[in-house]
């Protein structure tokens, strides 16, 4: 119930801002209200900012750019990691803001986003939408192109059981690359049957939310957890 | 009151049949012509007592005037155009109908607000309008299809048909390939029954064992997946879709019947072949399966078609071949078993039976070839015996043929035994018994 309160609030002082689509840091708010892990993020509006957050999160850490009207960050070369010393973070802050200013004129930018690093793992998506048939629906793939090009994804209702989330993860058609194909570990599928099922009752507790991505999970080997790297909450229009 | 309606609609001890023989026939009108093929049929098969009733006063023997319409009938059939219904229906109600059901389409909006108002709203549960083919009751003969009557034999596979045309063509195909069926039902245009009261009934019909669902749309979808997640904890319920015109995305849609626990069909062939199954058989636990031939080459496409289904073949427990092959010295006892081209009744019992009780098998698919051999239809009441006595494990038949499978099937259909003719229908049909049974455990759980 706490965390119910938690989000709800996060979600009203976005409306109260006029906005629909929250910014990453924004939407991890959310995850970790919601005990999704997530990877540590701080907003910096200038350099200092940004070096203090960095100091903060130890280093290294990665930066983005943060701005409502840019949302693939990395084609806006709005993407920064491996920042390991203060030097690195200023001169990445001064690239970044350039880029995406270059890239998008009119964009409002609110400055940066510290992140914690994270080593590389196997990504999937975890999406939620509010289906006008069904109400809150659940989806799952494989990150990159198995998504784009493949539309190698699976639906769910929510609120999903364990075994609701199980099933939907091993029905798509990458699913052996989870399981640990060319003697690789397997992934931690659990790990993952806990973000479907956090992310399905959420969607199913808050309506409002039309739209949400986590984009990518990394999904660590078994017995070592997933963490959402980046994220995406858009709220319905208001009536 | 609104339960006893749905009965009324299926169950009903007496029947009003509605109609006008004086209105010109033209297209989208159910003419004088069909009501009267109505009252016909109807006269030939319902078993409960039925009353005609001519608004154009014109028909025989037929009660002329609404205020004689004997009081508190079950249910009415009224197929008269949408203006002359409207005038009659509130009288009609009057008269104490539980029930109504509405052939003819062509409702504005305004005239289904009056329909609403003067039915459904004053606790008569009505079917339509635009349900052209109506209902179906093979245990009372209810029939209130109108161009031709299409009875099936009675069986314990109900179908629900969202389109009334795909509904007429389902029980053609039904009545030609000697499907088995309980009920029948084809909603229209939905002002009150809909899927979900259909499906609800069903559950709790015992002459039913399988719902099969033809459906391309629903606008209450959650509504809809609770009642099949329900219906599924006492009976499978198998949904054949035609997609491609939704509002929605027919990828969730898909993903919420599975989660639901409905059983897919793949064409309608697939929804009658594991439907028969899934009405007829109990669950199947597992995956492994033994088939018991009296021919090598079918056993082989079995086989083969078994594992395509993603199924397995059983591995026979030693014990089971040993009493076997100590009785029968000829036949091949490691699976897909054959009985050779001697077997006849009492290998076909001996074997099934002993193969039944094997805890290394979960299911059984029986092959009997008659051409060239020696086994007689008759003879094959035996499966359907050894069967009886393996209340847990699903049997299916198979005559791979024409005219044999028939004849096969007219000694074992009654006996509870689904039969088919070729192989490929009956793996099918047991991966539908498997999946069935992996849908009971899922629902049956505690959520």
């Amino acid at each position: 119930m706490a965390a119910h309160k938690k989000v709800a609030e996060i979600l009203s002082s976005i409306r109260e801002n006029g906005r629909r689509e929250l910014l990453e840091h924004e939407s991890k708010k959310v995850l970790a209200a919601w005990e999704i892990p997530t990877t540590r993020v701080e907003l910096a509006r200038d350099a200092a900012e940004a070096v203090k957050a960095a100091r903060e999160l130890k280093y290294p850490v990665v930066m983005k750019i943060s701005s409502p009207n840019i949302i693939h960050k990395s084609d806006a070369g709005g993407v920064k990691v491996g920042l390991s010393s203060e030097m690195e973070v200023r001169q990445a802050f001064k690239e970044v803001v350039d880029n995406a200013r270059a890239y998008r004129p009119k964009a409002k930018i609110l400055g940066v986003t510290i992140q914690e690093y994270v080593p590389h793992a196997r990504e999937v998506i975890v999406g939620a939408l509010q289906d006008p048939t069904f109400g809150a629906t659940v989806m799952f793939g494989l990150g990159g192109v198995w998504v784009e090009a493949l539309k190698d994804v699976s639906f769910r209702l929510a609120p999903l059981t364990a075994d609701d989330a199980r099933e939907m993860i091993s029905e798509i058609k990458g699913y052996p690359i989870l399981g640990g194909i060319r003697g690789e570990p397997a992934a931690d599928i659990d790990a993952i049957v806990d973000v479907l099922q956090k992310v399905g009752q959420l969607a199913y507790e808050f309506p409002e939310i039309s739209e949400m991505d986590i984009n990518p999970l990394f999904v660590f080997d078994k017995g070592k957890g997933a963490i959402a790297v980046d994220a995406r909450i858009i709220l319905e229009e208001e009536s | 009151m609104a339960w006893e309606g749905i009965k009324a609609i299926f169950e009903p001890k007496s029947v009003l049949l509605v109609g006008a023989t004086g209105i010109k026939e033209r297209p989208g009108v159910i003419s004088p012509a069909l009501f009267t093929s109505m009252i016909s049929n109807m006269s030939s098969s319902y078993k409960g007592k039925i009353n005609v009733l001519d608004l154009s006063g014109r028909l025989s023997g037929a009660i002329k005037n609404l205020k004689d319409v004997p009081k508190k009938q079950d249910l009415a059939v009224l197929t008269a155009p949408p203006e002359l219904a409207l005038k009659g229906i509130g009288k009609l109600v009057g008269r104490g109908i539980k029930a109504i059901i509405l052939p003819a389409g062509g409702y504005n909006d305004l005239q289904l607000e009056q329909l609403f108002r003067a039915t459904v709203k004053r606790g008569v549960r009505v079917l339509g309008p635009n349900a052209s083919m109506g209902v179906l009751n093979t245990e009372n003969g209810l029939c209130t299809a109108f161009e031709r009557g299409l009875i099936p034999v009675r069986g314990k596979v109900a179908l629900i048909s969202q389109d009334s045309d795909l509904g007429a063509a389902m029980l053609d195909w039904a009545c030609f390939h000697g499907i088995g069926l309980s009920k029948f039902a084809s909603f229209g245009d939905k002002v009150d029954v809909d899927e979900v009261d259909l499906l609800n009934y069903l559950a709790q019909d015992d002459d039913t064992g399988a719902i099969c669902i033809y459906m391309e749309w629903i606008d209450e979808g959650r509504k809809f997946t609770d009642a099949i997640r329900e219906a599924s904890k006492r009976k499978p319920v198998s949904i054949l879709r035609g997609t491609g015109k939704g509002t929605g995305r027919d990828e969730i849609f898909d993903a919420a019947l599975k989660q639901a626990g409905a059983i897919r069909a793949k064409n309608i062939e697939d929804l009658f072949n594991s439907g028969i199954a899934l009405a007829l058989q109990p669950p199947m636990r597992g995956d492994r399966v033994a088939i018991i031939s009296n021919a090598k080459g079918p056993a082989m496409l079995a086989a083969g078609a078994i594992e395509r289904k993603g199924l397995k073949l059983a591995m026979l427990s030693e014990d089971v071949k040993k009493t076997i092959k100590s009785r029968y010295p000829g036949i091949d006892v490691n699976n897909p078993i054959n009985m050779m081209s001697a077997a006849g009744a009492e290998h076909y019992e001996f074997t099934l039976e002993k193969v039944l009780a094997d805890p290394n098998v979960d299911g059984v698919m029986v092959i009997n070839m008659l051409r060239s051999r020696i086994l007689k239809p008759a003879d094959l009441e035996v499966v359907a015996k050894a069967a009886k006595k393996s209340k847990e494990k699903p049997v299916v038949d198979v005559t791979v043929g024409g005219e044999d499978h028939v004849l096969v099937r007219g000694v074992l259909r009654d006996r509870g035994i689904p039969t088919y003719d070729l192989p490929e229908k009956a793996a099918q049909a047991m991966k539908a018994l498997y999946q069935y049974w992996q849908v009971r455990e899922k629902v049956s759980e505690k959520r």
